[in-house]
């Protein structure tokens, strides 16, 4: 082995063996897990193979979970790419008070999840939130909208909580995108005539590209993880209308003490972003030797 | 002259062992989380420890919410607490993990000495143990308002019948008349339970443990509770106990069940005592007497440590005694009511300003916890299934199916004892 490998090797080994011990034990445990059948923490189970694992594949409600995380990773990686470009566009103008504009916006990202449910629970309440009166005084509505008690309304609430929660970090990371773009190209192309459309088109959207490819794997990872919001807001109700992957495994370890069977679950859902994480980094790798 | 320096030399040979022997300490786990309560608690905790120097006990406030996955957890990792606080259906967990030990002598001295509302004791009896000491009492209550009422020419509901006609009147333009929960929730279980307890629907298990759920009373309590619910707020799908007072206090909501809203009211509800009304949950037309859920809050000994454990009884002991009883229930006042006899008159409970202000309305609370009732821990049949089948929310859970779902009483009614079933295996 080459005295440079070896060094390398030296170098990544300690950060590897953290790794295991944090990820590879827990992963391995869970895995171990999912081939008993241990109903509470604590207590002892028997090997039953992989009965859970069938189990979980013939739960409708499984899939059920499968189809809403789906849902709800595309509909808020869409609002808050768009809400997100938007507001990284408008940032990247000069215009007075962009500075005070550039650091407000994260607001909303690093007040503490239990206070946005908070404040949204009371705004969309219909005794004594501000949503409804201002919605029925203006028109739009004749009487109280119950913003979390049908399944559809419930899960667009939420993806409109979690969308205003995580946008301005998209939008800071394609900031820092966009500041990377040349400003001569801009210059040589309002020299050539191309207006602002063409210059997005042909310039910004391109260069932005990779920033977006790999903000899409991130987010995509981050919001199909997302717990603490839903599970706050609605508990995965009503009717488990937004019933997603991540409070599925609660529900069924913490709520229905069938520990093992979350367990398969969370291995099934493990598998899932592991594939999709492959699969882009492989598509973002592919993209980069061709441009 | 030997018998004294004998002595002597025995007291120089304890004596260290006196001075320097390092206190018991034991540390309490409760989910009475607001600063308040916590505070409250502290005092208690603080006197105690003065009084017993041989002892510290520490408090260490946990949520609800998470102490059905926490407990477990420490306690299988050794880092359990020694005292915890508990209502019925949290015991059976434990139990099965074989984290707790009877407290059933424990208990019968205590009932000697401050005789134990027997419902109380009996949420905790079951498998010849006695699982935990209760401690305080929570009952559901039909809360109003006597002027709102008064002019619309209402009086308190009795019946079914009385109870809807009185929601449909009190329903104008931006009042609901009533504000009842459809959420998959804890608070939904104890709403539409009162409801059932007082429609006949009090079993949900037969006496060999098979499940009864699905049976003509309960269909009917749910067809009247999803009738109530149609007169609700329309998010109160999602509620839990804090929309529901805030409903009321706000005037949104003619009337709503609820444990207490006294404190609430108290702080942003006028405060008006003589205008604050509360009464029995009414009952199906053709029953007789009024029922209502109650939760025997209690505190289960998870030490195995011989000291620790006489510890813990010593400061439970301490907690039962009328002096400090009524100071520690007073920790929400209007809440919390007592499990004991001499709790019930004692002057700690009775002296606390905002129990001579809602006095009326606290014996009221403290006459209809009399006929509390528990799901799953009736008539003395208490079966393991009990724990997943409140923990899953499936009572609330059936009503959601007909309220958001779209089904009959019928219907959610049968498919909620299916869950309850699938549940129990």
């Amino acid at each position: 082995m080459p005295k440079s490998q070896a060094l390398a090797i030296a170098f990544v080994a300690p950060a590897l063996l953290v790794l295991a011990a944090i990820l590879g034990w827990p992963l391995v445990s869970a895995v171990l897990l999912s081939l008993q059948d241990v109903k509470t923490i604590g207590s002892q189970g028997q090997w039953i193979g992989f009965q859970n694992y069938a189990g979980v594949i013939s739960n409708p409600a499984f899939w059920r979970s499968v189809a809403m995380s789906v849902a709800w990773v595309v509909a808020n990686a869409v609002i808050q790419t768009v809400l997100a470009l938007v507001a990284a566009l408008t940032l990247h103008q000069n215009f007075p008070g962009v500075k005070i504009a550039r650091t407000w916006i994260i607001l909303t990202w690093i007040v503490p999840t239990v206070v946005v449910v908070i404040i949204w629970r009371w705004l969309f309440s219909t005794s004594g939130g501000m949503i409804n009166p201002l919605l029925m005084q203006t028109g739009i509505v004749e009487r109280p909208v119950g913003f979390f008690s049908t399944p559809w309304t419930a899960m667009a609430t939420l993806i409109f909580i979690n969308s205003w929660r995580w946008f301005p970090f998209i939008a800071l990371m394609m900031l820092a995108g966009l500041t990377r773009i040349p400003s001569d190209l801009y210059e040589a192309a309002r020299i050539d005539g191309a207006n602002g459309w063409k210059r997005f088109t042909r310039i910004t959207w391109p260069l932005l590209a990779p920033t977006l490819s790999v903000l899409a794997i991130v987010g995509t990872l981050l919001s199909f993880n997302v717990f603490d919001i839903i599970w706050l807001l609605t508990a995965g109700g009503p009717a488990g209308g937004t019933r997603t992957l991540p409070v599925m495994i609660y529900e069924t370890a913490f709520k229905g003490y069938r520990l093992s069977e979350a367990a398969t679950i969370s291995v099934f859902a493990t598998i899932l972003l592991m594939v999709f994480a492959l699969a882009a980094t492989r598509l973002l790798a592919r993209e980069g030797e061709n441009r | 002259m030997k018998k004294h320096l004998l002595g002597l030399f025995a007291g120089a040979a304890l004596l260290p062992l006196n001075a320097f022997a390092a206190p018991v300490e034991i540390t309490l786990w409760h989910m009475e989380q607001p600063p308040h309560r916590v505070q409250r608690i502290q005092e208690i905790i603080d006197a105690f420890n003065a009084a017993h120097p041989e002892i510290v006990v520490k408090q260490e406030p946990q949520n609800w919410g998470e102490v059905y996955a926490k407990a477990p957890a420490a306690i299988s990792a050794g880092a359990g607490p020694d005292m915890l606080f508990a209502i019925p259906d949290f015991t059976p967990i434990l139990k099965d993990i074989g984290a707790l030990t009877s407290v059933k002598d424990f208990v019968d001295e205590l009932d000697k000495k401050h005789d134990f509302v027997d419902s109380t004791v009996q949420s905790y009896s079951y498998d010849g143990g006695v699982w935990a000491v209760p401690l305080y009492n929570m009952a559901m209550n039909l809360w109003y308002r006597k002027s709102v009422f008064d002019a619309a020419g209402l009086k308190v509901p009795e019946t079914w019948t009385d109870w809807k006609a009185a929601a449909e009147k009190l329903s104008t333009d931006g009042v609901y008349g009533i504000g009842v929960p459809a959420n998959k929730q804890l608070y939904t279980d104890q709403t539409i339970y009162s409801v059932m307890v007082n429609g006949g629907a009090t079993e949900i298990y037969n006496e060999d443990g098979s499940l009864r759920f699905n049976n003509p009373q309960t269909i009917a309590a749910y067809d009247y509770y999803a009738g109530l619910q149609k007169l609700s707020p329309p998010d109160s799908t999602s509620w839990t106990w804090g929309e529901a007072e805030a409903c009321f206090v706000s005037k949104s909501c003619g009337m709503i069940m609820q444990f207490s809203v006294i404190s609430s009211y108290d702080t942003q509800g006028g405060g008006e005592p003589n205008d604050l009304g509360v009464a029995p949950i009414p009952h199906a037309d053709g029953e007789s007497g009024h029922n209502t859920i109650a939760y025997a809050n209690a505190v289960m000994l998870l030490s195995k440590d011989e000291a620790k454990r006489k510890a813990s009884e010593e400061f439970v002991r301490y907690l039962l005694e009328p002096e400090t009883y009524g100071k520690f229930l007073n920790m929400e006042p209007g809440l919390f009511m007592p499990v004991t006899a001499d709790g019930a008159s004692a002057a700690s409970f009775w002296d606390d300003p905002m129990a001579q202000k809602y006095k009326s309305q606290i014996e009221t609370v403290i006459a209809n916890a009399q006929n509390g009732r528990l799901f799953g821990f009736t008539s003395g049949r208490t079966f393991p299934s009990i724990a997943a089948i409140s923990a899953q929310n499936i009572v609330a859970e059936t009503l959601q199916s007909m309220v958001v779902g779209g089904q009959s009483a019928a219907e959610a009614v049968a498919a909620g004892q299916e869950r309850m079933v699938e549940v129990s295996k």
